[in-house]
């Protein structure tokens, strides 16, 4: 088709892709999931792989690496035509992915992982020369690691550190990174991208996948944009912007969020000196919070520093070890969930289907899952609800009698807050909203309408408090925001008046107690 | 390397009519499956099933037989149903179909005498729901509190409850057992007070319209009230049931119990209606088991269920009657080994029914 014999789709003519597809498809059952994707990265450069979740992106990297095979269409590599049946076989031809999801043995020292499973590695193994090695590529790419500590010992950042090291030790050229900064902080974000420069600068070839305009800006020479399987455009960064890339993205234009000011009243949920103990690890240790009607308060922090049992004690799920949390002045801790909802709490939690929602029962049933029932089930009130909420929320469902499990990530959540947020502003509806990632896994379009539904709880005077992952997402909603680090709160402000900085080395746990 | 290779891919378009082309796609491939067996036995396939139908459902005594065949298996097809649809799976039905015949019966022998006949067999049934309740207590206990496997300890109070059964007739001198049968033992006949009418002269007795009214009964639990929507909840998710503050371990319990008794219900039943004693000969048919057929056949719908029943007692009906049908001599194992190949079958059905099976290239030419 396209392909010259200098290869398919080099940017300079003369010399071929150093990774290339062309009119890739791969199907999965019932999905599309790469639409004949044309993609190629030069050689020193670094090309992004941009789109919603599901795009198809990390389906399109699966394919450069090898781990999967096209169903039509040709890879190549430095302008020839090559199948690649495994990673292994990808790695031993130079392309080297660093997943989503890491793949190293815990138990493992650094120089232990990096050396596992290559197949080009001496049957005996120089400890020593292994170390000096990993030292060295650590040492001119930026990734500075000890190769004897143990995996299980290092932080998130760390371990990926590893992986790519990894990938450079076995003399990968072609670097696929999936989604690398969703795990780091802002300031190992940074170190990352220091990394990326110093690998393009010696000729490696970097695949980049984000669905973060902000970072594909700053790192990338030019991206790809990917929507639902298909490339809907390739550019420079040099000649786009993040509206034009989020057009391309969604398919449409983009409103420019604007943040309204309000002045908060009385404190609608307070929590003491709370503890929570899981597995003999103290996972919220001490902790004090207030959110104020008509205030949205943010929580952000790296995955694992107490977001999850912090949220799910305030709802009552589970039970402080000390502590308090009080809901609109009645003291709720550890009195179930009930306890909490009569007092006015609406929570969405970080599951939407297997907690939140209910798979396997209807939209009408899950209507009625926090609400009041007597000792019959009356559906028709609740299937008028869901009638409503369906229009409202422009919830795509082949009826309200669907399973809950049929829909789609941005829909289940409409249902999930169009349940929780019923009667908002009214002394029946919610007083506190408690929102775990809010807009996680949402296109855009979606995003929009649940950050709008949010500004309104607030305007209509609930406490809202929102708790994600997504710094993002915690900055462009929250009046003020705190991040946890170890169970703790780190640092906490107006989210106007804490700079990112500040912010990073709290979330890194490098500041102790911020003005709190 | 082989160019081509099976592959299941996950059907998306099913349609309402899958669920009912399914079960009897799966009974015609049993029969057909049986067929080969019966041409190897030297018998005719198409006169066996002719004669299976005829016997079971073209005249009056045919018909009423397979119906009684289908009171027990109606009620431990809802006893496996409740509890697998929330994924509990409660096999002992059999057991707990004991413990309600023991009860039963224990009831009848005890109260029934000059009681008007609504009151008796009212105890006799209310007796063996709590029998079965209680045989699937420690299941139900040790499942909601510390998780332990319900299929092991349903099984093994199966067994313990076969042997405390032919105990009580067998092996001691029991209240159950009949004084006067000392070389032959037997169960004690409840009086007439603790028994189902019977319908004319054939064998079919009122428990059928027991058994409807408690299909009906556990429809609208199961879907119209709040214990019903809790375990419909806790089946689907444990996590959104302490979401909303549904206590999982009461409603596992709950359920549980709920099973036990409609299985112990069906011992009962079988106590009123049919046998009159505790008789573990006449008991121990395996009718709790073939309730997990039933169950999985009709797709834990309760009037499914009722069909599904019914067939399913034609057939075993018809597989003692032929036996003793002059000519041929069709061995009884015929009924047993269709049943278990249905059952086979339905299991597959139900794979290709969600799943499509697919031929897919695994080679390609390089595309220049
Ligand atoms: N192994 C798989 N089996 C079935 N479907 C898959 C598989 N991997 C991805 N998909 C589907 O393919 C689409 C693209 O997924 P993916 O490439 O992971 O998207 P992204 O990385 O852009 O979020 C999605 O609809 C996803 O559900
Ligand atoms: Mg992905």
């Amino acid at each position: 088709m396209t392909a010259s014999p200098a290869g398919p789709g080099s940017d300079h003519p003369g010399r071929p892709a150093a990774i290339a597809a062309v009119q890739v498809t791969k199907r999965f059952p019932g999905v599309l999931a790469n639409d004949k994707v044309d993609f190629h990265v030069d050689v020193g450069e670094v090309h992004t792989i941009l789109g919603e979740n599901g795009a198809g992106k990390s389906t399109l990297a699966a394919m450069l690496c090898g781990l999967y095979q096209p169903d039509e269409g040709q890879i190549f590599l430095s302008g020839a035509p090559v199948r690649l049946r495994s990673p292994r076989e990808g790695l031993a031809k130079g392309i080297g992915m660093v997943h989503q999801h890491f793949r190293l043995v815990e138990r493992f020292t650094v120089a232990e992982n990096v050396v596992l499973g290559d197949p080009q590695q001496a049957r005996f193994i120089k400890a020593t020369e292994v170390e000096a090695r990993v030292g060295e590529i650590g040492e001119r790419f930026g990734l500075p690691i000890n190769p004897r500590a143990r995996i299980a010992d290092l932080t998130v950042g760390q371990r990926q550190r590893v992986e790519i090291v990894k990938m450079l030790y076995r003399g990968a050229d072609v670097l696929l990174l999936d989604e690398p900064t969703a795990v780091l902080t802002p300031n190992e974000v940074d170190a990352l991208f220091q990394t990326v420069e110093a690998m393009t600068a010696e000729g490696k070839a970097i695949v980049f996948i984000s669905h973060k305009l902000g970072e594909v800006m700053a790192v990338s020479d030019r991206v790809t944009v990917m929507r639902a399987g298909a490339v809907t455009g390739e550019v420079a960064t040099a000649d786009t912007s993040q509206r034009h890339l989020a057009e391309l993205m969604v398919g449409r234009p983009v409103e420019v969020e604007t943040r309204r000011g309000q002045s908060p009243s009385d404190v609608a949920l307070s929590v003491q000196g709370l503890d929570v103990v899981e597995d003999g690890q103290k996972v919220v240790d001490g902790l004090d919070l207030e959110v104020r009607r008509g205030e949205i308060v943010g929580i952000a922090g790296v995955a694992g520093n107490g977001q999850r049992p912090l949220a799910r004690a305030i709802a009552g799920m589970i039970k402080p070890s000390a502590g308090s949390v009080s809901i609109c002045g009645k003291d709720v801790t550890a009195k179930g969930t009930k306890a909490a909802r009569k007092a006015g709490l609406a929570f969405v939690p970080e599951d939407r289907l297997g907690t939140g929602l209910v798979p396997g029962l209807s939209l009408t049933d899950n209507m009625l899952l926090t609400r009041k029932r007597g000792f019959f089930v009356n559906r028709s009130e609740a299937r008028a609800e869901v009638e409503t909420a369906i229009v409202d929320y422009e919830i795509k469902t082949p009826s309200t009698e669907a399973q809950a499990r049929l829909l789609s990530g941005g829909n289940s959540q409409k249902v999930l807050l169009a349940r929780e947020l019923a009667n908002l502003g009214t002394p029946d509806g919610p007083q506190v909203v408690v929102v775990s990632s809010p807009t996680r896994g949402l296109d855009i379009g979606a995003a929009e309408f649940v950050r709008g539904l949010l500004h309104e709880a607030r305007e209509r005077g609930a406490a809202v408090l929102i708790i994600s992952e997504d710094l993002e997402e915690v900055r462009s909603l929250s009046d003020r925001m705190a991040v946890l680090y170890r169970g703790r709160v780190a640092v906490e402000g107006p989210t106007d008046q804490l700079s990112i900085e500040q912010i990073g080395l709290a979330m890194a746990g490098v500041a102790e107690e911020g003005a709190a | 390397m082989i160019p081509f290779q099976f592959r299941l891919e996950r059907r998306l378009d099913r349609k309402w009519w899958h669920s009912v082309l399914t079960p009897l796609l799966s009974v015609l491939a049993a029969l057909a499956a049986g067929a080969v067996f019966l041409a190897i036995e030297g018998l005719n396939p198409i006169r066996v099933y002719l004669d299976l139908f005829e016997v079971s459902f073209t005249d009056k005594f045919g018909i009423t037989d397979s119906l009684t065949v289908a009171v027990p298996l109606i009620l431990t097809g809802l006893a496996a149903a409740v509890a697998f649809r929330m994924n509990l799976f409660n096999i002992g039905a059999e057991g707990q179909l004991y413990l309600g015949a023991i009860f039963g019966s224990w009831a009848g022998l005890q109260f029934a005498d000059g009681l008007p006949t609504i009151v008796g067999v009212g105890l006799v049934l209310l007796a063996g729901a709590v029998g079965g309740a209680f045989w699937a207590l420690p299941a139900a206990f040790f499942k909601a509190y510390f998780g332990t496997s319900e299929i092991i300890t349903t099984l093994m109070l199966t067994f313990i409850g076969l042997f405390f059964m032919r105990y009580l007739i067998f092996g001691s001198k029991s209240f159950w057992r009949d004084p006067d049968s000392a070389n032959f033992p037997q169960g004690k006949k409840v009086p007439e007070s603790a028994r189902f009418e019977l319908w004319g002269n054939t064998r079919l007795h009122w428990g059928l319209i027991f058994a409807l009214a408690v299909v009906v009964a556990v429809w609208v639990l199961i879907r119209y009230t709040s214990i019903g929507f809790d375990m419909n909840v806790v089946g689907s998710s444990h996590a959104s049931a302490q979401y909303a503050g549904i206590p999982v371990r009461r409603t596992v319990m709950f359920a549980l119990l709920m099973s036990g008794a409609l299985g112990g219900l069906a011992g009962a039943t079988e106590v009123a209606g049919r046998a009159y004693a505790l008789d573990p000969n006449g008991l121990q048919l395996g009718l709790g088991f073939t309730g997990i057929v039933v169950a999985s056949l009709a797709r834990y719908n309760p009037f499914a269920i009722v069909l599904v029943a019914v067939f399913l007692g034609g057939l075993r009906n018809a597989g003692i009657a032929l036996q003793g049908l002059p000519g041929e001599r069709v061995p009884v194992e015929v009924s047993l080994m269709l049943q278990g190949a249905i059952l086979l079958f339905a299991i597959g059905g139900e794979i290709f029914s969600h799943n499509r099976l697919s031929l897919v290239r695994t080679t390609k030419a390089v595309a220049t």
